[in-house]
């Protein structure tokens, strides 16, 4: 799977809350607590800007969600970069390895990938394939886990997700009977301080020819 | 081990048939998770809504003219199924278990149920070929699948016209949804993307997930016609003329979009279209005042005045 190249985001799913700004207090379809829907309440994006916290929306459980382009790259042999010019924002997925000690959190946090293993059971390697006639299937998704995030939003109206969420994605490459490459990050935000369970997401992005339409711009807190 | 047995052990290898079987297991009974659009697929989508739809002005034309009424005052749309790429938006319940062919345990198909209308659907996995165009059209169409590595790719064709989106906006015989299915242990995301040569002017590409729960007891689905609301005339079709459906603004004006986004359109599903998109169509309000908590099956209309 090859996720290198240029990606845009296609806005087909969740169009009111994505494409604009949403309301205040609209946090519909989130498994949110009450916590986590005063805090929505509460939101001022004039005071996020004043304070510096204009990128909040732009963190890593919230970036993939917004309208934006992505540019794949890989950095090193151990890590790929994930560009996303709305907000001009970068997520490093690191191949190996554990987290470091003392990483402070931040946006994007601290992501490690590794291309998911199959089902327990389904590749098993030298297995005698007489009575289970499987030949199995490869691991291909791309699995990243993300943690030590600094306090973000998964919305632009203020919905909030803590330092204690942990994101988990599996993105997944394929190409449309009509020769177009997409890929399809499923997410799962997982945060005990505001959700009452898991969030799940599926963003769908679609793959382009080149960098014409790349255009970075600064985090806005409205 | 004798020799004797080692080289029967061998024979009986080389005649093991090479199967490209790709064996991740979609069987058992998978929860709906509704964390997308969740007004949009429960309680139903608002007038008007045509958000995210890459649609034409025929299957604009034809969604401004729906009145919710038909369903009500007309009993051939009374237990309307959903078609099979819309039924797995609107989502549901869903079982999958597999049939094997008892002489080879060769997999033939995985079929599926959804409770919502009984929806069962058949996705041929034995390399059968796809009826003639004019073969019968059903609401769940003609499935095959195949792998792609770790992914189960699923081609429908002769789909009935149904909805992209239950709210009237229409989706033709003529188009050809093909699904990607893929498992994240105890999550499944299935890829639906659309191709209507008849009201899309690009591929709908929509995903959605369920998680995996054996717990649940799927029940059967009963739809009675029943006469609910009295019509003017026994055969009469509710419906709005072009240009006099007066409800067309109501979801612009409620959240603060503007209206030609609402409308729907492939160029309003790209991030550059923020850079060109209008004002909102009428001053917004200050919060939002319908739809805006969700739970279960019910949103909230107006979180300061409780539930309706």
């Amino acid at each position: 799977m090859d996720l290198t190249g240029y990606w845009v985001s296609v806005i087909s799913e969740d169009w009111r809350w994505r494409m604009v700004t949403p309301l205040k207090g609209d946090v519909a379809s989130l498994p949110l607590n009450a916590a986590a829907i005063a805090q929505a309440e509460a939101w001022d994006p004039a005071k996020d800007t004043a304070a510096g916290l204009q990128c909040k929306a732009y963190g890593a459980a919230g970036i993939m969600r917004l309208p934006a382009r992505l540019h794949i790259t890989w950095q090193d042999d151990n890590t790929l970069k994930l560009d996303v010019d709305s907000g001009t924002q970068s997520r490093l997925f690191h191949f190996g390895g554990t987290i470091p000690a003392n990483t402070r959190p931040s946006w994007q946090g601290y992501s490690i990938a590794n291309w998911e293993r199959p089902p327990r059971g389904v590749e098993t390697p030298n297995t005698i394939p007489i009575f289970a006639r499987r030949t199995g299937t490869r691991g291909r998704s791309l699995e990243v886990t993300t943690t030590r995030l600094r306090a973000g939003y998964l919305r632009k109206n203020g919905v909030p997700y803590s330092e204690n969420a942990m994101l988990s994605e599996y993105f997944d490459y394929r190409k449309h009977p009509n020769g177009d490459e997409w890929f399809t990050v499923t997410s799962i935000v997982r945060d005990p301080t505001y959700l009452e369970s898991p969030l799940i997401l599926s963003s769908d992005f679609k793959k382009e020819a080149d960098a014409s339409s790349w255009r970075p711009t600064p985090c806005e807190a409205r | 081990m004798t020799h004797r047995w080692k080289w029967l052990l061998v024979g009986a290898l080389l005649l093991t048939p090479a199967r490209a079987f790709a064996q991740i297991d979609f069987t058992g009974e998978w929860a709906p998770v509704y964390h997308e659009d969740r007004p949009e697929r429960l309680p139903g989508p608002e007038l008007g809504d045509y958000t995210g739809l890459p649609i034409n002005e025929a299957a604009r034309l034809a969604a401004d003219s729906w009145d919710a009424d038909r369903i009500s005052v007309v009993t051939q749309y009374q237990c309307r199924p959903h078609s099979s790429d819309y039924g797995m938006r609107g989502l549901g319940n869903l079982r999958v278990h597999r049939e094997l062919n008892p002489a080879t345990q060769d997999l033939v198909a995985f079929r599926t149920y959804m409770p919502a209308w009984g929806s069962e659907r058949t996705i041929w996995m034995d390399g059968r070929p796809h009826p003639h165009e004019y073969a019968e059209h059903t609401f769940q169409g003609f499935s095959t699948g195949v792998w792609e590595g770790n992914t189960l790719v699923i081609t429908t064709t002769h789909q009935k016209i149904n909805y992209f989106r239950r709210n009237g906006v229409p989706s033709s015989d003529k188009r050809t949804s093909t699904e990607y299915w893929t498992r994240h242990g105890e999550f499944l995301t299935v890829v639906t993307v659309v191709e209507d040569p008849v009201y899309l002017t690009e591929p709908l590409v929509r995903s959605q997930n369920w998680y995996l729960d054996p717990g649940q007891a799927l029940p059967t689905f009963y739809c009675e016609y029943v006469p609910e609301v009295p019509g003017p005339t026994p055969d009469a079709v509710p419906h709005h003329l072009p240009g006099a459906n007066p409800y067309l603004t109501e979801f612009a004006d409620w959240y603060g979009l503007p209206l030609d986004g609402a409308r729907g359109g492939a160029e309003t599903m790209y991030p550059e279209y923020r850079l060109k998109m209008g004002p909102p169509h009428s001053t917004p309000p200050d919060r939002c005042q319908r739809f805006c908590v969700c739970s279960g099956f019910e949103c909230l209309v107006n979180p300061r005045r409780g539930r309706q």
